[in-house]
């Protein structure tokens, strides 16, 4: 080996090893940063629901040993973000300020992730846990503006303004929403994540009209009108409904994906499901409630199909055709 | 904000927006769509729809399960061969036209005694590196571009990635990726500004990433050579030819099936959180306006990519002049680098020496292959007046290249990073230093990986 290379290699160790020695660092102090942000997070969040968080509460929520939770809570005192009375916590003024923005920040990008990024469900919520730590208030309020000011996040949660004020929690948990009364399922309580994740694969989603069926102890039995749901109390605690507007006349819809190539239909409107960009894109190309639309061209792969609307043709995957609910018109010719 | 009114107004608005419904946009649309409709039917009527008739037939056609894709393999075929047979001519006459200038030019300013290092710098260095890169980019470009603009002039392009989009979707990209990657056969930089047209900001950056993985018209050369050279002689001499093009569209099917590897991978990891959605208008046929297909294709595809090219060509040129004309000891600066080179590239089943041409080719490919050829011989400037026999013989007996070399070179040349023309478009495109760097390395890293792995299995 020559001696360049030599040099170069011996550069290039030490170049190395300054660079990961000050990445560590500085990892080191955003790390902290960020268990203190957690931990408002948490107590807020307690708070919110008219509780009050305690050094166990801490340890749990952000899974540290006592020592840390306690270290956390001194500097958290020092820095007058917290009060202690007794063994409670209580966040202080500016305590609930920052929670707040952390909150603000948080219940944005998960709107972002669901909405624009498309990311599954599941998924949304530890993206957002990554993500709420490095958005300033300012770049809060600039996502807010593109987003179009949203009120709830995709579980249904209230995004507090950037004056720090959130709307009261909505809802009735589904254990205490009567028997038959249709509602409309307003909240999904995304924590713990192991029962969310339960919600996410039976299919129940924001927006859903539900009817509860059947109540015991045991079990659950809640209906959307075409599949049954059943879920253990505790799970289904985590559902909060609100009385269901009138429910738009979809008798006979279908969903775009279903219409037999050839067939015409008018457009009934876009599944609420479907938000943020790709709603964008199809209202820009004209999918509104009343159009009339018809399925024009399929590839050998029968995905994505084409179809004509407003005179011109627009393809879409079956992914987005579904999310298109339309009504089949007589057939004319 | 000091204006209290405005504060007033601001604070009035967000006010009125918390008792907004969710679906007022929805409902601003339809109004924007109901009036504009109410204007087109006042304003326009339509006379039968014959011409629609017409467009629905061709669409049947185009995009049929028996006939959709041979008639896009074929149509593609006719572009590509267009391109390498028409630009042969052309390119050898800008080259000799350029070289004839060159040794004039040079003569002139040795008559008046300018000392011999200004003449090669400037003549033999510089101005040879540019007209290496003009005239084996020019002619393919002024062909593949205006061929190409014509099929989306007639508005067959959306109709491919119409028929390519299940491919594509499988592997999270747009289907229209298939057109930036198509164009990226003409030239890299220019597919990837052709990547304007996928409206959907992921599956763009996915496109972006991914399009110096399609042989732009800088590197066929080189693949071309090394398949006549090295794999045409493995096989009886009357199919000798056909193996040889076997091999260069083998490695462009490699391409291929890279792009859409690294697709997927990308769209599930790094790029998970970037906004998508699918959707492709496919517009009715017209015919196409030549003139604007001569503007479209001269001026914003091929001046432009030039332009760039020829800004970092010369000095490519300059670089390689100095490097070779530098001696340290008896040896030139190009032979003392390429020595500290070796070792990396015989642990990848390269050279030294294929290393630095590929470090000097950076701003443009074209120059790989003379770089490699004036190293290889010692001479003081780039050149392939050489004949393929004495390639081969050079390359073979005199620097011990195998197959191996000729495969991981192929593959090398194949896979890694883009040249600094399309590195400058990808920032000027994405606007982020960030994605320039990903699609900058992560080509090199994989190309580094796949020639190591295969020389280790070889």
């Amino acid at each position: 080996m020559g001696p360049l290379l030599t040099t170069v290699a011996i550069g290039a160790t030490i170049f190395g090893l300054f660079l990961a020695l000050s990445w560590a660092s500085r990892r080191r102090a955003s790390q902290s940063r960020h268990r203190l942000e957690d931990a408002l997070k948490h107590l807020f969040d307690l708070e919110y629901r008219g509780r009050h968080g305690s050094l166990a509460s801490l340890t749990g929520a952000l899974r540290v040993r006592d020592r840390a939770a306690l270290d956390l809570v001194k500097r958290m005192q020092t820095q007058g973000l917290l009060v202690a009375r007794g063994a409670e916590f209580d966040l202080t003024p500016e305590g609930e300020r920052l929670a707040l923005q952390v909150i603000r920040a948080h219940r944005l990008l998960e709107r972002y992730f669901a909405d624009e990024a498309r990311l599954p469900l599941p998924q949304v919520h530890a993206a957002a846990e990554r993500g709420e730590h490095h958005l300033s208030p300012d770049a809060a309020d600039r996502l807010s503006a593109s987003l179009g000011h949203p009120s709830v996040d995709p579980h249904g949660d209230p995004i507090p303004t950037r004056e720090g004020f959130v709307p009261p929690a909505a809802g009735t948990p589904a254990t205490a929403w009567p028997i038959d009364r249709l509602a409309r399922i307003v909240h999904l309580e995304d924590e713990p994540p192991i029962s969310y994740a339960q919600l996410v694969a039976a299919g129940i989603e924001v927006g859903q009209m539900i009817r509860i069926i059947d109540s015991s102890p045991e079990r659950m039995v809640l209906t959307d009108g075409e599949n049954e749901f059943r879920l253990a109390p505790a799970v289904a605690a985590n559902i909060f409904l609100e009385n269901a507007p009138q429910a738009p006349a979809l008798a006979g819809a279908l969903r775009l994906a279903e219409l037999s190539t050839g067939q015409a239909a008018e457009i009934l409107g876009l599944d609420d499901r479907c938000q943020g960009y790709s709603r964008r894109r199809l209202m820009d190309l004209g999918f509104t409630e009343g159009a009339t639309i018809r399925a024009a061209l399929t590839t050998f792969a029968g995905d994505p199909r084409a179809y004509e609307i407003r005179g011109t043709l627009v393809a879409l995957r079956s992914e987005q055709a579904s999310q298109v609910l339309v009504q089949p018109l007589e057939k004319a010719s | 904000m000091s204006n209290p009114n405005a504060v007033a107004v601001l604070q009035r608005a967000a006010e009125l927006r918390a008792t907004l419904t969710g679906q007022f946009r929805d409902e601003t649309v339809k109004s924007i769509y109901a009036e504009a409709e109410r204007i087109a039917g006042r304003a326009s009527h339509h006379s039968g729809t014959a011409r629609y008739d017409f467009d629905q037939r061709i669409d049947r056609i185009v995009t049929s399960p028996i006939f959709g894709l041979p008639i896009m393999a074929l149509l593609l075929a006719i572009v590509f061969w267009l391109t390498v047979a028409g630009a042969n001519v052309p390119s050898a006459m800008l080259a000799s036209g350029f070289f004839w200038f060159e040794d004039q030019a040079a003569a002139v300013f040795t008559n008046f005694g300018a000392p011999w290092w200004v003449t090669g710098f400037i003549w033999h260095g510089v101005f040879r590196g540019l007209a290496w890169v003009i005239s084996v980019m020019l002619p393919p470009m002024m062909i593949f571009f205006p061929l190409f603009t014509v099929l989306e002039d007639l508005g067959y392009l959306p109709r491919v990635a119409f028929n390519l989009d299940f491919l594509f979707s499988r592997a999270g990209a747009h289907g229209k990726q298939a057109l930036t990657m198509a164009m990226g056969f003409g030239c890299n930089a220019a597919g990837i500004i052709s990547t304007r047209v996928i409206d959907s900001p992921r599956e763009r950056l996915v496109a972006i990433l991914t399009n110096n993985f399609v042989p732009c018209n800088g590197r066929f050369p080189t693949l071309i050579l090394l398949a006549t050279i090295f794999v045409g002689p493995l096989v009886p001499s009357a199919v000798a030819s056909i193996a040889a093009a076997g091999t260069v569209v083998g490695v462009v099917l490699i391409g291929v099936v890279v792009t859409l590897a690294v697709s997927w991978v990308l769209s599930r990891t790094v790029l998970k959180g970037q906004a998508s959605a699918f959707t492709l208008e496919l517009p009715p046929y017209r015919r196409p306006g030549i003139l604007r297909i001569l503007y479209t294709s001269i001026i914003d595809r091929t001046l432009f990519v030039l332009w760039r090219a020829v800004l970092t060509a010369a000095p490519a040129g300059a670089v390689i002049w100095l490097l070779a004309n530098i001696f340290v000891g008896d040896v030139s600066l190009a032979r003392h680098i390429s020595n500290a080179l070796n070792p990396l590239g015989h642990a990848i089943g390269l050279d030294g020496v294929i290393l630095l041409a590929y470090i000097i080719a950076i701003p443009a490919n074209e120059i790989v292959v003379p770089t490699l050829l004036m190293v290889y011989l010692g001479t003081g400037m780039m050149t392939d007046d050489v004949s393929l026999e004495e390639i081969k013989r050079l390359l073979v007996t005199e620097h011990g290249w195998t197959l191996l070399t000729a495969v991981n070179l192929m593959l090398f040349s194949l896979l890694h990073n883009p040249c600094a023309t399309t590195i400058i478009t990808m920032y000027k495109e994405t606007l982020s230093l960030k994605w320039t760097v990903v699609g900058t390395l992560m080509p090199l890293g994989l190309a580094f990986l796949v020639t190591f792995i295969v020389a280790s299995i070889w």
